[in-house]
């Protein structure tokens, strides 16, 4: 079995090409399935988000495989195979690995480490799971690529710091008040800023939203978007006292919340912080305010500064990640070729087993005598020593170190038992097609 | 004996440093593993100074200062449990390692005065050390508020800003710290009075006891801590004096609390002296 990937992303494909190819804002599953009914791919999934539409094929006939993907991606979005093919990358078993393995970690994103993708590759590999056209190759793949997504999160710093500035808003919030539920916010002008940063409080859970805006079917706009009430002037000037988040985005020439204003507000509160995002340009509150010891206030340029603070420390971190996708390439590489010996191992089994129930067939009428308990009891012990027997072997054929050696090594098991490896792994669902030593040399 | 925790100690400060630095889960893993044997070894420890002299070895400052530390240790390692949060162990360890210093130098000798033959010593010994562990949490924990305040003020998110609990959190955090410690040190200092007037009653030429008054700058000073700590419980609750100024007056209170525990006891106190 070998690994195929065929794709276009945003390194590689112009965004109309890219769309013209997409696979998400169709039925992906009825893609996966179309794709799966062609003989060579025994296991297929599509990957499809704004920036990639990715393939990954397990296949005995990769050079096959590769046409009949071709043909699949030209028939489905009706397009010639000479407008595309230029841009398509194609990788085969660990280069294919690694892609997908770099995909799931983050690094292949337009921004480095977003956290997204490893989401979008699970449920990539949940529709295709979902149809049945995945097997033991793809699956192990996507779960070991799921694995280094995690650790990748974990260990490295490439996903932390908020690269948008609403999200480096909500994060700021959460390094001052913690879980953001149930906290109170108050809401300046309704543009498409304060819109993005008001969704993402919202997801955070915070709790009362009031919004006030001068065009009042602005502020109903986003107050029926995120859950909130609109509010007038005067009444989220009077809330600011019971406030945590004041977020202000208006296009007002000047300050709208000026050190008095504020100070008038808060006075009487007691000393839990306030947290004021001034999204707008000229800015919406005196830099005077800032200095209230209760009050934290950022403008949109300080915002901007943590977000390339956070970009460039993301990139600090790339050859971190890089190392932890090698080293699990390693791990996923030895797996993979641990599979080889699976035909001959089961081979071996059957063989072994086939003995067992003939020696006992041939036995029958001297164990006639036994009764029913103590006949199970010998069908058990026979069947142990078999398994005893096999253990050792099985371990040590999937352990070999390298191709080569995995191939002489088969090769002698088959001939020392009279195996013919491919006579008998019908039961093998991954392996109706089993790599015979002499393919796989070639290869 | 005290050497054993002690390195133990050191070794899982300079883990948590490391830790602290790269943030991995497992070098976070290894420093908690560090710590859970010098907490180990030195529960073996006074264990064994337990067995020797017949009652926990508080009479002897050397050996208080040891109990102190596994206290500390101790309520450290609930709090990093319950929360799941390690930063804090990086602030906490230094302290464990500077006083474990003290008995790892000098073990001291165990001479209790009989005076001290009492349960009620034991009561106000226990109550106090697990007042003053509470107290170095709340003033680690105001610290780290004050760094963190700081650099979210300054708008430099920096070093801190990635590594710390919000600052929802440890306030939070110190409030009950500073709880939990106020309620010890009252039972202490109650304790340590009443039992005062029955010892007088009962040993009357014993002179440590004729100088238990407030004039004495040991309990002048740790009355003085109590009224710290209680007017910053009290401000929190009707002031508003949460936050910054809550972290503030824990750090001052702790100073103050660390300053009763070794140089007055060393040189000034005349009433706590019983050897």
């Amino acid at each position: 079995m070998h690994l195929l990937l065929l794709g276009v992303s945003h390194k590689t494909a112009p965004v109309d090409l890219r769309e013209r190819l997409d696979f998400s804002s169709r039925d992906l599953g009825a893609a996966v399935e179309a794709l799966a009914t062609r003989p060579s791919t025994a296991e297929s999934v599509v990957l499809s988000t704004c920036n990639r539409s990715e393939i990954y094929v397990a296949s005995s006939d990769p050079f096959q495989a590769r046409d009949d993907v071709t043909a699949f991606l030209s028939e489905y979005h009706s397009l010639e195979p000479g407008t595309f093919m230029p841009h398509v990358f194609a990788h085969s078993d660990e280069a294919a690995a690694r892609h997908l393995f770099r995909v799931a970690a983050g690094l292949d994103s337009l921004v480095v480490g977003e956290p997204q993708i490893l989401g979008q590759v699970k449920e990539a590999f949940q529709t295709a799971s979902d149809r049945r056209c995945t097997g033991p190759i793809l699956s192990k793949l996507f779960h070991w690529a799921f694995g280094v997504g995690k650790r990748v999160r974990t260990e490295t710093a490439l996903g932390e710091g908020a690269v948008s500035i609403s999200f480096a808003a909500v994060a700021l919030a959460r390094k001052i008040f913690g879980r953001l539920e149930g906290r109170r916010v108050v809401i300046i002008g309704a543009g498409e800023i304060s819109t993005l940063t008001a969704e993402h409080l919202r997801t955070h859970g915070v709790g009362e939203m009031l919004i006030t805006s001068r065009t009042a079917a602005s502020a109903e706009a986003l107050a029926a978007a995120v859950g909130g009430v609109t509010v007038s002037w005067d009444e989220a000037m009077g809330a600011l006292g019971h406030a945590d988040i004041v977020v202000t985005a208006t296009g007002s020439q000047r300050p709208i919340l000026t050190l008095p204003q504020v100070e008038a507000a808060t006075g009487r509160r007691r000393s839990d912080p306030l947290f004021i995002i001034d999204m707008a340009v000229p800015r919406d509150v005196d830099p005077a305010v800032g200095d209230l010891e209760q009050v934290f206030l950022y403008n949109i340029d300080d915002l901007q500064t943590t977000v390339q603070e956070n970009l460039s420390r993301r990139a600090a971190e790339i050859q971190h990640a890089e190392t932890i996708v090698s080293e699990e390439l390693v791990k996923f590489a030895s797996w993979q070729r641990s599979r080889g010996a699976v035909p001959t191992v089961v081979a071996l089994r059957q063989r072994f087993d086939a003995i067992r129930r003939s020696e006992l067939q041939r036995l029958d009428s001297k164990l006639a005598g036994l009764s029913p308990e103590a006949r199970a009891r010998v069908d058990e012990i026979t069947r142990l020593i078999i398994e005893k027997l096999l253990l050792d072997p099985t371990e040590q054929l999937k352990a070999l170190p390298d191709e080569e050696t995995q191939v002489a090594y088969t090769e002698a098991v088959n001939r020392l038992f009279r195996l013919r490896a491919n006579e008998s792994t019908s039961e093998m669902p991954d392996s109706s097609t089993p790599t015979r030593p002499p393919d796989r040399r070639r290869s | 004996m005290n050497l054993i925790p002690l390195i133990l100690y050191a070794a899982a400060g300079v883990v948590y440093a490391i830790h602290f630095a790269r943030r991995q889960p497992a070098i976070g893993r290894a420093a908690t593993t560090l710590l859970l044997f010098a907490v180990l070894s030195h529960t073996f420890v006074i264990g064994m100074q337990t067995m020797e002299v017949g009652h926990v070895p508080f009479a002897n400052l050397s050996r208080l200062v040891s109990s102190f530390v596994w206290l500390l240790a101790l309520s450290y390692m609930y709090l990093e449990l319950t929360t799941d949060e390690r930063a804090m162990g990086v602030f906490i360890l230094p302290i464990l390692v500077g006083l474990q210093m003290i008995p790892a130098i000098n073990p001291g000798v165990e001479r209790a005065d009989p005076v001290l033959d009492s349960p009620w010593f034991w009561v106000h010994i226990a109550s106090l050390l697990f007042a003053y562990a509470s107290f170095a949490l709340a003033a680690m924990l105001g610290l780290t508020y004050m760094l963190q305040f700081k650099e979210i003020k300054k708008k430099q998110l920096g070093y801190f800003y990635t590594r710390l609990p919000s600052l929802h959190i440890l306030d939070a955090m110190n409030s009950r710290a500073v709880l939990l410690g106020w309620v010890f040190l009252t039972i202490g200092v109650v304790v340590g009075v009443v039992w005062t007037a029955q010892a007088r009653a009962l040993s009357p030429g014993n002179i440590n006891l004729q100088e238990m008054s407030l004039d004495d700058p040991k309990i002048f000073i740790a009355v003085l801590s109590w009224a710290v700590y209680s007017f910053e419980m009290f401000a929190r609750r009707t002031l508003g004096w949460a936050g910054r100024r809550s972290a503030w007056l824990s750090a001052l209170g702790f100073v103050i609390i660390l300053l009763n525990f070794l140089p007055v006891n060393y040189f000034v106190t005349t009433s706590h002296t019983f050897q």
